[in-house]
This record gives structure tokens, sequence and C-alpha cells, in this order.
């Protein structure tokens, strides 16, 4: 186990390493130089390139980003916010902490409404609740996030003044719901869907025969034989739920006005501030391997008759 | 020729023996009469694959209405623009910000003519112009006759009506003559049947068309735009999944058969590209891809007919299959590498194998093949996730750029007035999830149909 965790980490390092090679060789394809306006003279260009180093050669810049990087520096912006250090624009500035606060909630709220309601749907299946369920499911899974946000904005703000137009720095648990809900329900839908199939699964097993037969409730076979074991596929979706839950937050905090960092990214990748680009690309994909390797992790303690040593397809 | 190691085979037997033992005599045969050889006949064709398949799908109520709504979806997308008289990218100046079924003032006035007359021609909505038809020479045709005329100074804020009741059948009205359909101030045009060269072909109109979905700030036609936005996401999510087809089956093949050392190395690079956080790479590539793209394209699109259809697409989209070819296969390669190491077990591989069939055929003709299923089945589903993926971009202001619309650009752009005008966003919004909610219930119905050990 321990061995198997070890082995993990010092892959998912491998992985950070070269998502950071891949993102600087893409970041150095953009063709002109982040300096580049209508008024900078050529010199002035570069000028500031040596200022911040992007005039030395391609592996030495490399080199120097992963020598800070080991270091916990994460650099200083060329252009957002000019000589501003890089980790406090995302970490102190309340950005990486909105995205968090959001992705968390989306998560939790994808968790704790997705099984109950898959649990709900297998255990009545065939009734109209599992017929309902199935619709709200289906449709779920086929509207993209950003139009079930700008839905939503049209319903419950513009329409019906219930809840604000722009979240902002989220104040208040207002302030919250639509981008939640907005978020979430993709991967509530997905999850409830998966939950339906394997709690169907589950039930239908053996052992659950045996434990109806000696008289156990139903409440608790439900809860103690079967969901503990219908748990796996969903604990093997939740890696790609937080890739997922990253990506829609990008949307959402633009439909939302919440200043983000998914916002934040996509205007640092317009305007080619390389560190930002850098950082919140090594950060967010450090949160999804972490998630992932979590995953593996939990999913053995679920159910001990996976071994993780030899892990085939 | 009787092999000479007959006698000694297992399987040799001795038909003389065995009558005898059963007690059979050659005067118990006799000639198969005719019932009995008619008996014989097979009274059920077999059932292909595809026959059975195709008959479980049509069983499944659901995916039927969903590929029949599809396909009103593809109707919609790819007949829809021929029967409608706007544009995706023509501006009708006076036609700005209207509502659903909502008429300009010129449009009211053309709608109040167009019981009397035969075929008008409205310059206030005329594309691009502000409601003036400058001085030259014009045409068109009517029944199968010319009409051609000459229009000696610029007609501004007019109606040239046709109506062949009257004397003078052609003639050039002011809107602000036109009161409820009747006006008596005219001024009559004289017209010949043969076109001078350079003529102006004018289309005339029988009736105002209405702006179904209303028009965006610019005097766009919205329903003409979400046809044509919506053919630009069908047809991005076909080719990325076709491509994820091409990529991910051959790799998944050439993994699965090939094994050891090769297989172990080509799925350590599955398990890499699967744990990078794909969107944030897909960023930086839209915009990495841009300029290049577009640079390549003024370079090649005289010479080659392949590069001027890409760049007809744009960048924008290109750059999308191109995201598609480098990090969306690995699924695909994960489905087909798992089947194949269940089939090439099976003795027809062996015996291919034998024979001395290379592992490009073994791949071609034995393995794809009967992989059939999942490849459909996964490239089905492929086809909604790259039209999500097109349209988070496009909202992202990334895929498509303007005048070119796709069903995302259209609900980015919906959503900058949002508080004013919702229902821009609503149409596009409603096509994009029919699209991807029918695509999705036929993949699950083709799963089902073609593969029956999936159904739960």
């Amino acid at each position: 186990m321990v061995s198997y965790i070890l082995k993990r980490i010092v892959g998912s390092v491998l992985i950070l390493l070269l998502i950071m090679v891949v993102t600087f060789v893409l970041m150095n394809a953009i063709p002109g130089s982040p300096f580049l306006t209508e008024k900078s003279t050529p010199e002035q260009i570069a000028l500031a390139e040596a200022k911040y180093g992007l005039d030395k050669p391609a592996h030495v810049q490399l080199w120097n980003y992963i020598k800070s990087y080991l270091k916990g520096d994460l650099g200083t912006s060329l252009k957002m916010q000019e000589g501003t250090p890089v980790k406090d624009i995302i970490f102190r500035q309340g950005k990486f902490e909105l995205s968090i606060k959001l992705g968390v909630y989306s998560l939790l709220l994808a968790i704790l409404v997705g099984i109950p309601l898959g649990c709900l749907a297998a255990y009545f299946r065939g009734s109209w609740l599992d017929g309902l369920l199935r619709v709200v499911t289906t449709i779920g899974v086929a509207i993209p996030t950003f139009v079930l946000a700008a839905l939503l904005l049209i319903a419950f703000s513009v329409k019906i003044d219930i809840f604000p137009t722009k979240s902002g720095n989220l104040p208040n648990f207002k302030s919250y719901v639509l981008p939640v809900i907005s978020l979430s329900s993709y991967y509530t839908c997905y999850i409830a869907k998966l939950m339906r199939t394997s709690m169907l699964d589950a039930i239908n097993q053996d052992y659950i025969r045996t434990a109806r037969a000696k008289g156990v409730k139903t409440g608790a076979i439900i809860l103690k034989h079967a969901l503990r074991n219908s748990l796996i596929p969903v604990i093997t979706y939740l890696g790609p739920v937080t890739a997922g839950i990253i990506t829609g937050s990008f949307v959402v905090e633009s439909t939302f006005s919440v200043p983000g960092l998914g916002k934040y990214f996509v205007q640092c990748v317009m305007s080619r501030d390389y560190p930002i680009i850098m950082a919140t690309t090594v950060v967010l994909s450090a949160l999804v391997i972490i998630m992932m390797l979590v995953v593996d992790i939990v999913y053995k303690i679920v159910d001990p008759r996976i071994t993780l040593t030899s892990k085939e397809d | 020729m009787k092999a000479p190691f007959a006698k000694f085979s297992p399987f040799h037997v001795d038909p003389e023996k065995i009558m005898d033992t059963f007690g059979i005599t050659d005067g118990d045969f006799s000639k198969a009469s005719d019932n009995e050889k008619e008996a014989m006949v097979e009274t059920h064709k077999s059932i292909s694959f595809w026959r059975d398949a195709l008959r479980r799908f049509r069983s499944n109520t659901v995916s039927m209405v969903a590929l029949f709504v599809f396909i009103g979806c593809l109707f919609f997308a790819f007949i829809g623009p021929y029967l409608i008289p706007y544009n995706y990218s023509d501006q009708y100046r006076t036609a700005q910000k209207l509502g659903p079924f909502e008429y300009s003032a010129g449009e009211e006035t053309a709608r109040s003519i167009q019981k009397e007359a035969d075929g008008f021609y409205a310059t206030a909505m005329r594309p691009g112009s502000i409601t003036a038809l400058e001085a030259g020479d014009y045409c068109f045709t009517f029944r199968r006759n010319t009409y051609a005329f000459t229009l000696d100074s610029e007609t501004d804020n007019s109606i040239i009506i046709l109506d062949l009741d009257e004397q003078e059948p052609l003639r050039v009205v002011r809107e602000s003559d036109i009161r409820d359909g009747k006006y008596t101030n005219y001024t009559p045009l004289a017209y010949t049947s043969t076109s001078a060269d350079g003529a102006t072909e004018l289309k005339l109109s029988r009736r105002v068309f209405p702006h179904v979905f209303g028009t965006d700030s610019s005097g766009r036609d919205i329903m003409a735009r979400t046809m044509y936005g919506a053919r630009v996401s069908i047809i991005i999510g076909v080719v990325a999944a076709l491509i994820v087809l091409i990529i991910g089956s051959l790799y998944g093949a050439i993994s699965g058969l090939c094994g050891g050392a090769v297989d172990f190395i080509m799925m350590r690079i599955v398990e890499l590209i699967y744990s990078i956080p794909e969107v944030l790479i897909v960023l930086l590539l839209q915009v990495v891809l841009k300029d290049p793209l577009q640079a390549w394209f003024q370079a090649h699109s005289q010479t080659s007919a392949f590069v001027r259809a890409m760049s007809d697409l744009g960048a924008g989209i290109v750059s999308i299959f191109i995201t598609f070819a480098v990090l969306y296969w690995v699924t695909m390669a994960r489905i087909i590498r798992g089947q194949v190491l269940q089939l090439k077990k099976q003795e027809y591989v062996t015996a291919a194998t034998a024979l001395g069939a290379s592992n490009a055929r073994i791949i071609r003709k034995h393995l794809l093949p009967n992989c059939i299923g999942p490849l459909v089945i996964t490239t089905c589903l492929q086809i909604p996730s790259a039209i999500f993926l097109e349209s988070f971009l496009s909202f992202l202001g990334l895929g498509v750029s303007a005048p070119m619309a796709s069903l995302g650009s259209l609900c980015s752009d919906a959503l900058q007035t949002i508080q004013l005008y919702p229902y821009r966003l609503v149409f596009p919004a409603i096509v994009l999830t029919v699209i991807v909610l029918t695509l999705n219930l036929v993949g699950d119905g083709l799963r089902d149909a073609l593969d029956p050990r999936l159904k739960k």
C-alpha cells in the first residue's frame, strides 16, 4: 500500500513536470511577444524581455521555471498585474479561494444529491419516480453548463428577482445558489445515472437475497450492504468530475461575474502573461492529479478486493 | 487421391464399418421425394448481425423518437437555410433588435401591400443598405419573364412593386405614401425584357418572411444564424468524432495486438494524456494554433483544395480538430484495446497468423470489423462531446469568429444582452440541447442494439 502510494506520487510529480514542459512549449509557440503593443518599439520589447529573462534560450527558461517551482516560487506577473508575485495573485487575492469554494460546494452537492437520487431510482425501479428521474437526468447531462447557467440567470435573476445577477465575491448564501447549481447539475445527473445502474446491479446479488432472507430491514440492506458495493463506479468517476468542475468553473465564473481563477486564466492566456499561465496550469493540474490519487486510494478502502499493485484495465 | 496418412488419422472412419455396426443395408437408402426436399428448405432466413441490431433498435421507442428528432435537426441545419430568404451574415440595417415574429417598419409596409401585388422589392429590406437603391440598371425574373429597368436616381425608402393586374405593372412607391396597403402616388417604371450588361439582379419577394427567432443587434436574422450555427456544430462534431475514431481505433488495436513492451509504452502514453486536465491545454492550443494556421492557409490556399476547404472552416474550427486529434482519442483507444485483448485469443486470429497474415491485415480484416459495436457506439457518443467542447470554447470566445456562428458562439453573444433580449439565448440553447440530447439517446439505443450484453 505504502509503496503503491509512493509510486503514484512519483508518477504524479513526473506528470506535473511533463505538463510544465508542454505548457512551456505551447506558451512559447504563441507567435509574437507578450510585450508587443501598437506603440512599443523593438528596443522597448527587447528591454522588457531581458528584464524577465525571456531573451534566454528556451531550455534555460524552462529550467528556471522548474528550479523556482521546486523552491515554491511561482515567479512574478508580466502584464496583468506587473511585478506582483504570482503566488499572491493566485492565493492571496481570493481568486483561488473563490474557485475552490465553488468547486467544493458543487462537488458536495453533486455527491450528496446524485447518490440518493440514484438509490431512490434503483429502489423504486419501474415506478413513476424512476421514470421522472430518468427524464430529468437524461436532460441534465445534455444541457451544457453555460446554457444552464444562462437559463437559470434569465429565470431566477432577470424574470423573477430572487438571486443576484452578479455573484461577485460570493458574499452571501444567495450568491452561491445559481453558480453552484449550474456547475454541479451535469455531475449530479451523471452520478445519479451511474448510481442507479450499479445499485440495481448490487440489489440483484445473492448476498442481498441472503440478507433479506435473514430478515434484515430494507433500509439496512440498502445502506449497509448494497450502497457500499455500488459506490465503486461513482468513486472512479470522481477524478474526471474534479477536472470537469474546474472546466465548468471557467464558464460559470464568467456567466455570474465571479472573479475566480478560471476567468482569470482565460484572460491571462489572451494577454500571454507567461508566469501566471504556467502557475495556474500547474496548480489546477496538481489539484486534478491529487484528486485522482485520492480516488484510487479511497477505491482500495471501499473495495478491498481491488489489488493496487497489478492494475489492469 | 487418398492422403497418405489417412489410415493413421484418428478421425478416419470407414463407412462400411458404420453401416455394419448400425445394421443398415444399401436398400435403406432412397432418393428424397420433392416433399421431403421442400421440408429441408430453410423456413427462416438467417438473420444478419445488422438486421438483428436494426430490429432491436427499432423496438426501442425512445431511441427511435430521438433519431427522428435528430433527423429533424439535420433538416433544420442543412435544408433550412435554403428555405428562408435570410442569410447568416447579411445585416438588415433597419431590422435590428427585433423580437421573435416582429417586423421592422419597412417590412410592415411591405407586408401591407403583399396581398395586392404580385411581387415587390423593398429597399429597406436590402441587406447592408440604409434603405437606398442606387441609380443604375436592374433586372429580375418573374414567372419566366425578365424585367429590366433603369433607375435614374437614387431611390430612397421605396418599394418597387410588380402588379400585373394594373396598366403600368412596374412602379416605384415611396414607403411614406403607403397607408394600410393603399397608395395613389407612384412613379411608373419603363421596362424591357432584355437586360443590359452589368445589370444588378434583384430577387423579388412574394411575401415578407417573418424573423421567427428575431434579429440581433446588427440586424442579422437569428433563425438563419441558428441554422448555420447548428450546421457548423454538427459538422465539427462529426469530423472530430471521425478523427477520434481513426486515431483511437488504430492506436488501441496496435497496442492490444502487439502486447508486451509496445503495449506497455503505448498505454503509459494514454494514461499520461488521460491525467492531463485537457481544458487548460486546449485553451492554450487554441490561442497557439490560430495565427500559424491562418498564415498556413494564406500560403497554401491557392495550391491545394484541401487547404482551401480548411481555410473556409476557419482557424478556430481546424484547431478544434487538431485538439481532438491530440488529446481526445484516449477513451476510444482504451475501449478498442480492451476489445482487441479479448478478440486476439480467438481461433480465427490464430488461424490468420498461422496462414501468414501480417499484423496490419489482422487488424484490418479481423479485429476492427469485430469491434464494430463499440466503434459505432463510442463514435456516436463522441459527437455530442465534441459539440460540447466546441460550444464551450466558442463561449469563452476562442472557437469560431464572427460573422461565422456556432451554437456556442450564438449563446455567448446572446449572454451580453441577456437582460434585454433573453430569447436570443433561448433558441440556440434549445437547439444545442436537443442535438446533444438526441445524439446521446441514439447512442444509448445503438449500444443496446449492437451490444446487448452491455444492457443493464
